[in-house]
């Protein structure tokens, strides 16, 4: 007996030290580099996606990782900086240990890191692929998050007809990911029977006074009997445009884009932002979306980690960052414990299924945007609220 | 429709800009007038007056006019340390490495307003209501009416200030014959401590009067800082009467350019106006005290 308590003790504290989660750290860690403009334009932007990957990684690790191994995130500031980008990436790429790199956000920015990604054979993971251009360069170690140009035009032009809109005045913004937003727009929409008036008069992120443009539309919205003036921009000129529109005494509705579904531009815009309609992500409404809805349970439980621990709701661009460290995970998960950059690659290229806060992620070798026109939903501005409006044949 | 419809309501969106051109252009001068010095981090007062009244409205739920007027005081603050921490080492520095300081400044206070107070842009609300008034056919917002008014006000106050009293002419006195200002007793490096204060007072009031319209955000003061200059010197380098009409005649020039050319090439009418002047008046529309007319 003398000798049997012993060995139960000693065979007890090999059996805890087998399941404790400090065995589980000894297993090598799986290193993904986050390459995010975390000072500058963006840095509250960054910080909300740094809090929500931290967030994921966290529950992810708890449960045990993969088959033991952690997840962990290297932060990499690039400061909105071209030069700074591509040191943190080549930084990123000679660190073997490191999987993929995730960022950068700035359009300008990612055509480097891509290049580098393609050179180094490393996959780069890109949150908001704004500019068509890079993102139509279809690269093989580049993978997209964010709903592409092309599934957000459909999605506008669906409520367009859901609202009947025959005639529709657009005004992009001198950048490339709203000329290209109006040009689909206008493809699918005169597919369909439309008439889609692009106009010559553009503006800049910067302008602070849309009035002089929209003087010299307003005779246009008169004349042509517009039904609907898209204003196919992001950031701050969204509400800039709505304010002086509606000071003008335009009343004819606005059509936005998925960038009015953040909740600074409604406290920007205020009253006029009344009435904006424009498809969105499923995270601008998580409470809204319908009880069987594949993603909804993971929107509202992703919404209420975020609310417990940062006292803010779950946005678009947060819904990103869950979506992105959830697929990294899932690929992870099907590399069956050889995870080397290529087989890592090759993984997230064979996601299917995938269910996100943003939708069902599908990738193959000719699409890397992963997402479709399913996996928006229709968003009408109701009492300084974002509210998801329904259309029967069109959702 | 002729291009001649559009010019009254392009008319009244001109003037609202070119009143906040002129408050701008006006903090250029204020230290100009005192120093000679040109203060790039003149935009920073407009933004900063902006962001704090922001923070002290919706973060510290103070009211209004508190939350205002709590901005200028901070604001005008930060002017005097601007003047002690970068300006006062470097009196007896050039011209250009002061200009160079100043820029410094700027790019210091705006980094610090985002790592602050956040960097999405922030708007505040209007003082009267958003319906806008309909004024011989033109659509006007009650602000930038406003923003009219202010303007008016500001200007008598700081006209009063330079002519009528004490303080204003030994102001004026530093800049124009420091050597007199120093016989006769006047602190020179007090005036220009002084004139920083003002010209931060008056850039955050403009900061407070036009975001409401235009938001702000922690980057929004270079641009308007670099147009008040433009103003300024439109005007006449060194003139308060010069600033105010500078500030008018570039925001209504810029304005009605559009009804000609599309909206893309707005900023470069202000810099091609800036270059057309300095070719042809470099002393500005009304003469600029700094320069002596023989050499032109």
């Amino acid at each position: 007996m003398k000798k049997i308590v012993p060995l139960i003790s000693v065979l007890t504290l090999i059996l805890m030290t087998w399941v404790s989660p400090a065995y589980v750290a000894e297993k090598s860690l799986y290193k993904i580099g986050v390459n995010l403009e975390f000072t500058g334009p963006w840095a509250e932007v960054t910080k909300t996606v740094r809090n929500a990957m931290v967030l994921e990684v966290e529950r992810i690790n708890k449960m045990g990782g993969i088959d033991g191994h952690s997840i962990e995130l290297l932060f990499e500031d690039n400061g909105f900086d071209l030069g700074r980008t591509a040191a943190n990436m080549t930084k990123f790429t000679k660190d073997k240990q490191i999987i993929a790199v995730v960022g950068p956000f700035e359009d300008n920015l990612q055509a480097t890191s891509r290049a580098i990604a393609e050179r180094e054979k490393i996959t780069n993971i890109i949150i908001c692929p704004s500019n068509p251009m890079v993102r139509a360069l279809k690269q093989k170690w580049a993978f997209n998050i964010a709903q592409s140009d092309i599934i957000v035009s459909q999605k506008l032009v669906d409520l367009s007809l859901a609202r009947k809109y025959k005639k529709v005045l657009v005004f992009p913004a001198a950048i490339p990911l709203a000329k290209s937003l109006a040009e689909f727009y206008k493809r699918f929409g005169e597919e369909k029977g439309m008439k889609i008036i692009i106009s010559q008069e553009t503006h800049k992120p910067t302008d602070i006074d849309m009035t002089p443009q929209l003087i010299k539309l307003k005779p246009i919205i008169e004349k042509e009997k517009i039904d609907a003036f898209y204003a196919c921009t992001a950031g701050p000129p969204g509400p800039i445009i709505c304010k002086n529109l509606r000071t003008l005494g335009v009343k004819t509705p606005i059509l936005g884009t998925h960038a009015f579904g953040f909740g600074f531009i409604i406290a920007l815009g205020g009253e006029a932002m009344e009435g904006v309609e424009f498809g969105a992500g499923k995270p601008v409404v998580p409470d809204q979306l319908d009880e069987n809805d594949p993603v909804r349970t993971i929107n509202l439980d992703f919404d209420k980690r975020m609310r417990e621990r940062d006292g803010v709701g779950l946005d678009q661009i947060a819904g990103h960052a869950h979506d992105t460290i959830s697929l990294i995970y899932d690929a992870l998960k099907r590399c069956q414990g050889k995870v080397t950059r290529a087989i890592f690659r090759d993984a997230l290229e064979n996601t299917k299924g995938h269910k996100n806060c943003h939708g069902i992620y599908n990738y193959s070798p000719t699409d890397h945007d992963g997402l479709s026109k399913k996996d928006m939903v229709f968003i009408r501005i109701e009492g300084g609220k974002f509210k998801r409006i329904k259309f029967p044949g069109f959702e | 429709m002729s291009t001649w419809t559009y010019i009254p309501q392009l008319l009244s969106s001109g003037i609202t800009i070119g009143a906040i051109y002129a408050l701008v252009a006006l903090g250029f001068v204020t230290i100009a007038r005192a120093s000679q010095i040109i203060n790039f981090a003149q935009g920073e007062f407009v933004m900063l007056g902006g962001v704090i009244t922001f923070f002290f409205l919706k973060v510290m739920n103070l009211p209004y006019p508190l939350a205002a007027f709590i901005a200028i005081l901070i604001v005008i603050l930060i002017g005097f340390v601007m003047h002690l921490s970068v300006v006062y080492p470097l009196r007896k520095a050039s011209i250009v490495i002061l200009l160079m300081a100043t820029l410094g400044a700027s790019i210091f206070l705006s980094s610090t307003s985002g790592l602050l107070f956040g960097t999405l842009p922030k708007t505040l609300p209007p003082f009267s209501g958003e319906r806008p008034l309909q004024l011989l056919g033109v659509s006007v917002l009650p602000q930038s009416v406003w923003v009219l008014i202010s303007t008016l006000i500001l200007l008598i106050f700081l006209y009063l200030l330079s002519h009528r009293t004490l303080l204003g002419k030994a102001m004026e006195a530093s800049s124009t014959d420091p050597l007199g200002a120093d016989l006769l007793g006047i602190s020179r490096n007090l005036m220009v401590f002084l004139a920083f204060g003002v010209s931060a007072g008056v850039g955050a009031f403009a900061g407070i009067l036009i975001t409401p319209v235009f938001f702000t955000s922690y980057s929004s003061g270079t641009l308007l800082g670099l147009k008040g200059f433009i103003a300024a010197v439109l005007g006449g380098w060194g003139k308060n009467s010069g600033a105010i009409l500078g500030g008018f005649v570039l925001g209504i020039v810029e304005s009605l350019s559009l009804a000609f050319i599309p909206a893309g090439y707005k900023d470069a009418i202000a810099f091609g106006i800036l270059l057309l002047i300095l070719h042809f008046r470099p002393k500005g529309i009304l003469g600029s005290p700094f320069m002596d007319s023989r050499r032109w």
